[in-house]
C-alpha cells in the first residue's frame, strides 16, 4: 500500500517534469493521471489498491460519527429515566485484531461510544475488559461491536 | 507486576510528533506573537516527559542519548556568545542585529540574532527541566 502511494507521488513528479509545470496544480493533475494508470495496472500489485483502503477509512469515520450520535441519545434516555433499572457489569471481549494500532483504535472507538468503557487490555492483547452500563443486553453489545467497529477496522487493515 | 500499556504507548508514539511540532512552532512564533524560547523549551520537555511516562527511563535514554548538563552549558554559551558578538563590532553589549535575506524555500525572511539568543534559552530550559525530572526519577 505504501509502495503504491510512493509510486503515485513519483508519477505525479514525472508528469510535472515532462510538462515543465512546477506548480501545485501540475502536481494534482499528475497525481490523478498516476492514480488512473495505477488502477489500470491493479493486477500486478501484491496488495490491493490503496484507494479502496482510503475509502474504508472514510467509511469507518462515518460509522463512528453515526454510532456516537445514536449512543449519546440512548445514554440521554437512560439519564432522564425516573427509575434507574440499569445493572452495570464488566465483561471480557475477545478480539481478533492483532497489531497495536488496531487494538488502540478499537478501544478508543468503544470508549467514545457511551455506555461502554474499556478498562484494561489483557497481557497477550487478545481480549479487552469492558465496563458496560446496562448488563441486560451484553450479547447485543458484543454483537454490535463485532459487526460494526471490528469489521470496519479489519476492512481497513486487510492487505 | 507488568501491565499491558498498549493503548498508552501507541497513543504516545503519535502524540509525541504533534507536541514536538507545536513546540517548534511556538519557538519561532516568539518574535511577533506569544511564544518564545522558554515556552518552547517547556513544551519540548513535556513531550520527552510523556515518553518517560509511557515507556521507562532506560528506553528514553537509548532514544535520546543526551547529557542534559552539557545541554545547559551549550545553551548558556550560545546565549552569551550572541550577546558578545556586538562587543567585537564596537557596539554596546547585547546589541542585536537583523537583516533581510533571500533564502531558498522561504523567500524573503528577516533573520534576527535574538532568535539565536532564544535558542540558547530553549536549550537551557529543556536541559534544566530534564535534569530535574531524571534526577528525581532514577532515585532508587
Amino acid at each position: 500500500m505504501s509502495f503504491q502511494i510512493l509510486l503515485n507521488v513519483f508519477l505525479a513528479f514525472l508528469l510535472m517534469f515532462l510538462t515543465s509545470n512546477y506548480t501545485p496544480s501540475g502536481f494534482v493533475i499528475g497525481y490523478i493521471l498516476g492514480l488512473i494508470s495505477i488502477i489500470v495496472l491493479r493486477n500486478f500489485f501484491k496488495s490491493r489498491l490503496y484507494i479502496t483502503r482510503v475509502w474504508a477509512v472514510i467509511k469507518l469515520i462515518i460509522l463512528f460519527i453515526k454510532e456516537l450520535i445514536l449512543a449519546n441519545i440512548s445514554v440521554l434516555l437512560l439519564v432522564l429515566k425516573p427509575k434507574l433499572q440499569m445493572q452495570p457489569a464488566f465483561f471480557k471481549y475477545d478480539t481478533q485484531l492483532k497489531s497495536d494500532w488496531e487494538i488502540t483504535l478499537l478501544s478508543n472507538l468503544i470508549t467514545l461510544t457511551p455506555g461502554t468503557v474499556v478498562v484494561h487490555v489483557s497481557d497477550d492483547s487478545k481480549s479487552l475488559f469492558i465496563h458496560v452500563i446496562d448488563s441486560n443486553d451484553i450479547d447485543e453489545t458484543i454483537d454490535s461491536i463485532k459487526n460494526s467497529f471490528e469489521k470496519a477496522i479489519l476492512e481497513v487493515s486487510r492487505s | 507486576m507488568k501491565v499491558n500499556n498498549v493503548i498508552l504507548q501507541f497513543t504516545t508514539k503519535i502524540v509525541f510528533f504533534i507536541i514536538f511540532f507545536f513546540a517548534v512552532h511556538i519557538f519561532f512564533a516568539g518574535h511577533y506573537t506569544p511564544g518564545g524560547g522558554f515556552v518552547g523549551g517547556l513544551v519540548t520537555a513535556s513531550a520527552i516527559v510523556l515518553l518517560l511516562v509511557a515507556f521507562d527511563l532506560k528506553t528514553v535514554r537509548s532514544l535520546l542519548p543526551i547529557n542534559y548538563i552539557y545541554m545547559v552549558a551549550i545553551g548558556l554559551l550560545i546565549a552569551l556568545g550572541t550577546a558578545a558578538i556586538a562587543m567585537f563590532l564596537d557596539e554596546p553589549f547585547f546589541t542585536h542585529f537583523f537583516d533581510y535575506f533571500y533564502l531558498p524555500l522561504f523567500g524573503k525572511t528577516s533573520l534576527h540574532t535574538a532568535a539565536l539568543f532564544d535558542f540558547g534559552v530553549y536549550l537551557v530550559v529543556v536541559g534544566v527541566t530534564m535534569t530535574i525530572i531524571q534526577t528525581i526519577g532514577e532515585d532508587e
